[in-house]
């Protein structure tokens, strides 16, 4: 899931300072589980807008709001709202910001969140990020620990000198990737060839950006 | 003769390290790099130490090159991506250096620009294995070059890390990705470090023990307890604080020459690398109380 946080609400009150009707778009997906767009956000900040003066035309959580189609046909039943508002207030990750934007070509579009990383919740409200989404999983290389998101110099061979009894150089909160995935590799009794094997500098070009992905048409051209 | 033709040699080799200033002032450091002009084999010369913006490391190797010494250039791959390191490796070819350390690099939260974006395009391991290819007349994507490289590539190792088994794994992958020389973290166990030459010695590579001059109590125990790898026994320590503050320096002066000294003759390993850190004019001094001079 994305992990998103809630922005400073001066900040995002300096940005709509001059908007006076708005309408909040959430989700309820990422951003609920994250608490910064389900039904009980997006309720608060129409609290809070209202106690700042300003006008708050409607409410929604989409179901999914980076799926663009699906968010644009949820939110027909809201058209009057949504011709009313000066402004949408985006209550989800970047994408779903985006999502807006791209629906509506006329309104200006604010996101009330940061979008921070691909993360797995732990436990309730705690997250960890283990993927950086980089295009080309090595993970089958590693033991299933992502040294690329887990190690901070994302070192594909090994700990640095910089390991210290087994925590991280950067952080003696961090457990040393590379002291985990070498545990690891030992308890699966894969030590011998993992220890032989130099894993290749990795291959950025497979994250270069904007990156897209069409899976339909590849089916339909083997039709 | 050339670094690698002594380590070639079987003579036991000194290296020391010279810290590029910040700033354009470099008089002190010429001044340094002067007393050792003849005394050493090679020097070193940072690289961003603990990633702390300095004078390139690349423009200082070529001071010393003019002055007569046999530089290492020590790289890492914390501020350059692959296309930056083949470059400057290149320019330190054309440039005249010969000799080149690969080093993964302290992150930036450890230096002055915490800010800075790090890189580690490639790692350690990699770079080696770059510098193999430049070698061969190759860049790393297979590109022919116009003209090849003659580097003599080592690396680095921390025999008294925590864990070590992971280190050791690091270490063999040095070795197979070329590396021909390496210099230790600091050592002062060296009991401990005969373990470590044991071990080392089934590898075709030459090793210096890291010799970092303490200049306090104070000093060794921050290292103990801040600086990985690192373990200062409380012997040392002992003889530091009895030697009261004003002679602490002289203390570590002669416990550095004591290591040296005992490496050469027993034939541990097959040289030492000097770190003064700071104290730079105290490095011959060490290597007369070592027997060096
Ligand atoms: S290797 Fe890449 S895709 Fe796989 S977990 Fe790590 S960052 Fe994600
Ligand atoms: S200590 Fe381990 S996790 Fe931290 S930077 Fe070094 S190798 Fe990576």
């Amino acid at each position: 899931m994305i992990i998103t946080k809630k922005r400073d609400f001066q900040e995002l009150m300096k940005n709509i300072e001059n908007y006076n009707r708005f309408f909040l778009l959430g989700c309820s997906e990422c951003a609920a589980l994250c608490s910064t767009g389900g039904e009980k956000e997006l309720d608060e900040m129409k609290v809070a807008l209202e106690a700042e003066g300003k006008e708050v035309t409607g409410t929604f959580v989409a179901k999914t709001g980076c799926q663009v189609l699906g968010t644009k046909v949820e939110l027909k039943p809201f058209k009057d709202a949504l011709t009313e508002t000066d402004c949408i207030l985006v209550l989800s990750c970047g994408a779903g910001t985006q999502t807006a934007v791209e629906l509506f070509e006329d309104k200006p579009v604010y996101p009330t969140n940061d979008t921070l990383f691909l993360g797995n919740m732990t436990r309730l409200q705690m997250f960890d990020e283990r993927c950086s989404l980089c295009g080309k999983c090595i993970l089958d290389k590693t033991g299933g620990i992502c040294p690329i998101t887990a190690c901070p110099k994302g070192l594909l061979n090994g700990p640095c000198g910089g390991c210290k009894d087994g925590y991280c150089e950067v952080s003696p909160d961090i457990k040393c990737a590379w002291v985990r995935i070498y545990e690891r590799m030992k308890r699966l009794d894969k030590l011998q060839e993992f220890c032989e094997t130099i894993i290749e500098a990795k291959d950025w070009a497979a994250h270069a950006r904007p990156m897209n992905l069409n899976v339909r048409k590849k089916e339909e051209v083997k039709k | 003769m050339s670094f690698r033709d002594i380590l070639d040699s079987g003579k036991f080799v000194v290296t020391a390290e010279i810290g590029p200033p910040k700033g354009t002032n470099i008089k002190e450091m010429l001044h340094h790099a002067e007393m050792l002009k003849g005394k050493i084999d090679a020097v070193n010369v940072t690289d961003n130490q603990s990633a702390v913006m300095r004078i390139c490391s690349l423009a200082v190797c070529k001071l010393m090159l003019e002055m007569g010494h046999e530089p290492i250039l020590q790289m890492t791959c914390r501020d350059r991506n692959r296309i930056g390191l083949q470059s400057d490796l290149l320019g330190a070819s054309v440039l005249g250096i010969k000799n080149v350390l690969c080093m993964t690099g302290d992150h930036p939260n450890a230096g002055d620009h915490k800010q800075a974006k790090a890189v580690y395009d490639v790692e350690s391991v990699q770079l080696l294995g770059i510098v193999n290819s430049l070698n061969i007349g190759r860049d790393m994507s297979g590109n022919e070059l116009k003209g090849s490289t003659d580097f003599f590539q080592g690396a680095v190792v921390t025999p008294e890390a925590n864990p070590l088994e992971p280190q050791l794994m690091k270490f063999e992958k040095k070795v197979r990705a070329g590396a021909r020389f390496f210099q230790t973290q600091a050592i002062y166990d060296i009991e401990k470090f005969k373990d470590f030459m044991k071990y080392a010695r089934k590898f075709p590579v030459k090793i210096l023990a890291g010799i970092v001059l303490l200049k306090s109590a104070g000093m060794a125990n921050y290292m103990n307890n801040f600086v990985p790898g690192i373990r200062v026994p409380q012997v040392l320590i002992d003889e530091l604080k009895s030697a009261g503050k004003e002679k602490a320096l002289d203390a570590g002066i002669n416990i550095a020459a004591k290591h040296i000294r005992q490496l050469r003759e027993e034939k541990i390993c097959d040289g030492v690398h000097i770190m003064a850190i700071g104290a730079e004019a105290m490095v011959p001094e060490i290597m007369k109380r070592a027997g060096l001079l």
